[in-house]
């Protein structure tokens, strides 16, 4: 009996290895966890680098789930666990204070940051730095437009309340608002941008723990969850607000029922795809502001990549992510994935215009956009917000900023239950 | 008149068990373009989903490792639990009254509640994403199941018929393999077969303490089964995937049926 | 049947333990050591338990009393009873108890109901008792993630065969779909342990009790709940205790969206999705004691019955 138990113990802690094994000599194996991408980019550019590298590494594509909630749970599980097979992550640009201050991320040196820096748009760079130090290298960037059907809004309406009053005189069926009031990451995009384009924001200091606090200075903040307060009461919000993410504002405007939305541009490459009768009559503005007058300041997306601490080739896997945001490659994301560019240049190249007719306004976006707040604990700010503004239509801004005010506090010590 | 009654009720529990299978059945069966039909039946059925998921690494990995842990979570228990049951029924020993209550208060315990820990553990023996992170944690509840479902049946084994073999002159080996071994066996084998369909069923431990194809069971992977955007989920591969892990269950319910029943009530029950 | 130096096992009756062999010369050296065989035998069954659940659970405790988020190393260290404060003092977690207590208390309620139910048609059914039986098992066995997205799916507008509406897009009508996914796997279990101890009532009384004159609802509360009373009690501590703790449902059907949220899901959330192991683990230990304290007062409350029942196993 105990040579056949021991004999079992041995085959259970042999299990993982039997398959764990292989791999040795020739190039290594990078692992590069970044979230789906229908078009196949990622694949191509990533085979592409391997070619290139002449044997030195081959990158191997893991795919994470398409959210970026369920991406950041997939991959800070992996990294607390300190996973060897990370190599290369895809990072959403609001990732990096909290994966550089848990110590997962490899800084870049200063010579390799340099390189890397030469030509990238400043507001992305910014989203790749923490602290002083350069823990990322921008790969692609996203920030939102306001998308209108010509046909029915003859001018795009440059602010929040115009926006609603244009859509309410619009008959019914035809003038919804699409815009993300899910409880998700995608809904504080949305009211971080509104907080930004009425001249404050979520947090002060992100990036000092000592002094980071919830900043909402009254006015502007009450002004600006009153754009959400007035939209959600508004017939024009449609029944689905409090569900709605990009997926939904893609399919109310290609079906027809919503007149406008705020969107990133995948819902032009949507409509080519899907609906191409539509796309001769979409128009696209800049976001709308809060404040007449004073410019918006679009939220700003996009994805970086950086090096796993815990990887066991970091210098093939700094080469590698340095490969992957080439120019050449970043053109092929912007033609395949309509995915937009972080280097300057590439929104010149005519390609890159003809999949972006739209491509001036979208760098001069870009470089008004307003970055979700650096701090460590954004995951949780992000959560705190949802807790407090969800449902849209239960927002009473009077009332709300205080209370959020609190709850963000409370996340930035990471002792709040959220 | 009465019988007629009875009759129509075991037909509703029939029709109310079967129902959820079939719909899943009929929802693997159908291709994208059939899927949004809203009948109970396939139109026009197809293997389409089944091939997408016995061509994709995720589900045959998922599979491999549902069944790998589940059997050795399985052999491992009853291997521990078997003499101790022996142990329960036949020897007298202080603090024998506490074990089964000891069982019973493990059983029933949130596993939820040791997913912190457990995680914190796993991380720095290496544990995490591994078979043994999980089979470690099955037999929490794997124990008490096989413990108690064993000491129930073996209080029903007539002990006195391995003395009968001894006095008819069979060595204790003998009597133990002649007598005891084909008594014991039925209690074993519902004892394994309950064991193992609740490690095939985790799922959160599964979610918590696995993060790729090494480890992560059919249950894990079908919360995470990447496809199609239109539901949110790729609804062909998740019930074709669905429809494969339960014809396990399906035959040990035919197969076993009596034995299960039996096992199940094992305990709670008087005989 | 039994001679002279062999255990005494008189043919009819069930042997005794071998250790507690009476009246014999068993001396007191011999049944020492058969303890201690005894305890080799069950030792490592225990003490894996232990080392797999209790070891744990203390740890769980103690990680509840610091401040400890994977994401912020450097901040770790004791807060004493912090995390209770900020846990029992969040209006998410008193939301998330509700929909705990509705989700188990209905289901349960539910399931006992139609267990019965069915355990009384099985016990009259003459025709397609293996059919039923299967019927039961099928629930009962299968995977409850795959039951989850069966009827989920049952509650999907455009996948649906039932009906158009979105079921998981309300809390009320979220919360009738998951406790229809929980009555439906664990109403099977309940059916077959009532229906093993409907076994234990005797035919004659309740045929006695018809001629009696008795209607069929004196005969349900006089003859058949008394005769299963201690089975029941058993079966609904354990479908509580089993219910307080439901996450896969809910996980699959709405990850907590419109107010769905339970205990064990906002411990996950802590736990696996932010990595805050110090609050996460209060979250738990909460949870842990819920479980305890449901079962301690139980078994208190209905001392008397378990007792009756742990005789009756005995014999």
């Amino acid at each position: 009996m105990p040579r056949f138990r021991a004999a079992l113990l041995a085959v259970l802690a042999a299990a993982p290895l039997l398959v764990a094994c292989g791999e040795d000599g020739g190039p290594v194996t990078l692992g590069w966890y970044v979230g789906q991408e229908s078009s196949g980019a990622y694949r191509e550019i990533a085979r592409r680098c391997t070619d290139a590298s002449a044997g030195r590494y081959a990158i191997r594509l893991e795919q994470l789930p398409r959210s970026a909630d369920a991406q950041r749970e997939a991959l800070v599980r992996r990294l607390a666990a300190r996973d060897r097979t990370v190599d290369l992550i895809g990072l959403d640009v609001i990732w990096t204070a909290e994966f550089a201050g848990a110590g997962w991320l490899r800084p870049w040196d200063a010579e390799r940051a340099t390189a890397v820096s030469r030509g990238v748009l400043a507001g992305p760079l910014a989203t790749a730095t923490y602290r002083g130090r350069l823990w990322a290298v921008p790969f692609t960037s996203n920030t939102q437009l306001l998308w209108y059907r010509k046909s029915r809004v003859p001018a795009p309406p440059p602010t929040w309340d115009r926006l609603i009053d244009t859509a309410e005189l619009l008959p019914a069926g035809q003038g919804t608002f699409a815009v993300q009031g899910g409880r998700y990451e995608g809904y504080t995009a949305w009211v971080a941008a509104l907080l930004a384009s009425a001249g404050t924001g979520l947090v002060a200091d992100p990036e000092d723990p000592d002094r980071a606090r919830a900043d909402l200075a009254p006015g502007p903040a009450a002004r600006a969850l009153g754009v959400v307060s007035r939209l959600a009461r508004s017939p024009v919000a449609g029944s689905g607000l409090s569900v709605a993410t990009e997926t939904e504002s893609s399919d109310l405007v290609l079906s027809g029922a919503a007149a406008l939305t705020v969107a990133y541009p995948t819902l032009y490459a949507a409509a080519r795809a899907d609906a191409p009768d539509l796309l001769a009559d979409l128009g696209w503005a800049r976001y709308p502001a809060v404040l007449a007058g004073v410019p918006s300041r679009p939220p700003l997306g996009g994805l970086n990549l950086g090096v796993s601490s815990y990887s066991r080739h970091p210098g093939p896997a700094f080469d590698a992510a340095a490969c992957l945001r080439s120019a050449a490659h970043q053109q092929l994301a912007a033609v395949r994935g309509g995915l937009p560019p972080t280097l300057e240049l590439v929104y010149d190249v005519p390609a890159v215009r003809a999949q972006f007719p739209f491509a001036v306004l979208l760098r001069e976006s870009i470089a008004a956009a307003a970055p979700r707040p650096a701090t460590p604990a954004w995951s949780d700010v992000s959560l705190a917000v949802q807790q407090v503004l969800h449902p849209p239509a239960s927002v009473d801004p009077e009332r709300a900023v205080p209370e959020l005010r609190r709850r963000i506090d409370d996340a930035l010590a990471s002792q709040a239950l959220l | 008149m009465r019988r007629a009654a009875w009759a129509a009720a075991s037909l509703l529990v029939v029709a109310v068990g079967l129902v959820p299978v079939l719909w899943i059945l009929s929802l693997s069966l159908k291709s994208p373009a059939t899927i949004t039909d809203q009948r109970f039946w396939p139109s026009d059925p197809t293997l389409e989903n089944y091939r997408g998921i016995f061509g994709s690494a995720l589900f045959t990995r998922a599979l491999l490792n549902s069944v790998g842990i589940g059997l050795l979570t399985t052999v491992l228990a009853v291997a521990l639990a078997t003499p101790a049951a022996y142990a329960l029924t036949r020897l007298d020993f202080r603090g024998k009254a506490l074990v089964l209550p000891l069982t019973l208060a493990v059983a029933v315990f949130p596993p939820v509640a040791v997913v912190g820990p457990l995680f914190d553990l796993w991380r720095a023996l290496r544990l995490y994403d591994t078979w043994p992170g999980l089979i470690l944690p099955y037999l929490s509840f794997a124990l008490p199941l096989a413990m108690w479902t064993l000491t129930a049946f073996f209080r029903g084994i007539p002990w006195e018929l391995e003395g009968a073999a001894q006095a008819d002159g069979a060595t204790p080996w003998q009597a133990f393999r002649r007598v005891v071994v084909p008594l014991a066996r039925p209690g074993v084998l519902t004892a394994a077969i309950l064991v193992f369909f609740f490690s095939w069923n985790d799922f959160v431990f599964a979610i918590s303490l696995t993060s790729s194809d090494r480890s992560r069971t059919v249950p894990a992977a079908l919360a995470f089964f990447p496809g199609d955007e239109r539901f949110g989920q790729p609804v062909g591969s998740i019930a074709a995937a669905a429809v494969v892990v339960t014809v396990p269950v399906l035959v040990a319910t035919l197969v076993f049926q009596r034995r299960l029943v039996a096992g199940l009530t094992a305990g709670v029950v008087t005989r | 049947m039994s001679r002279p130096g062999g255990p005494p096992a008189p043919a009819g009756t069930r042997p005794r333990p071998i250790g507690a062999a009476p009246g014999r010369p068993a001396t007191r050296r011999r049944r020492r050591r058969r303890a201690r065989s005894a305890w080799w035998l069950i030792a490592p069954a225990v003490l894996t338990m232990l080392a797999v659940t209790a070891y744990p659970v203390l740890y769980a405790c103690w990680l509840s009393l610091q401040r400890y988020d994977l994401r912020f190393p450097d901040q770790r260290g004791f807060v004493g009873l912090d995390n209770y404060a900020a846990v029992l003092s969040a209006p998410v977690f008193w939301t998330d108890l509700g929909a705990t207590l509705v989700i188990a208390g209905i289901a349960v309620a539910i399931q006992l109901v139609a267990g019965f139910g069915i355990a009384l048609t099985l016990r009259r059914a003459v025709v397609g008792r293996r059919a039923v039986h299967a019927a039961l098992l099928l629930p009962y066995g299968i995977i409850t993630v795959v039951a989850a997205f069966a009827w989920q799916y049952a509650a999907t507008p455009d996948l649906s065969f039932v009906s158009d509406r979105a079921w998981l897009a309300e809390r009320w009508s979220s919360f009738a779909v998951v406790i229809a996914t929980e009555v439906w796997k664990a109403t099977p279990f309940v059916a077959l342990l009532l229906l093993a101890g409907l076994a234990a009532v005797p035919e004659e009384l309740l045929e006695t009790a018809e001629v009696d004159g008795a209607s069929a609802w004196q005969r349900f509360r006089q003859v058949l709940l008394p005769g299963i009373r201690p089975v029941l009690l058993v079966v609904l501590l354990y479908r509580i205790l089993d219910s307080i703790r439901v996450f896969d449902t809910v996980f699959v059907q709405t990850d907590g969206a419109n107010g769905t949220e339970t205990l064990s899901l906002l411990a996950y959330d802590q736990l696996a999705g932010r990595l805050n192991l110090g609050l996460g683990s209060a979250v738990s230990v909460l949870l842990f004691a819920l479980s305890a304290g449901t079962a301690l007062t139980f078994l208190l409350v209905f001392r008397a019955d378990l007792r009756q029942l742990a005789r009756r196993e005995e014999r």
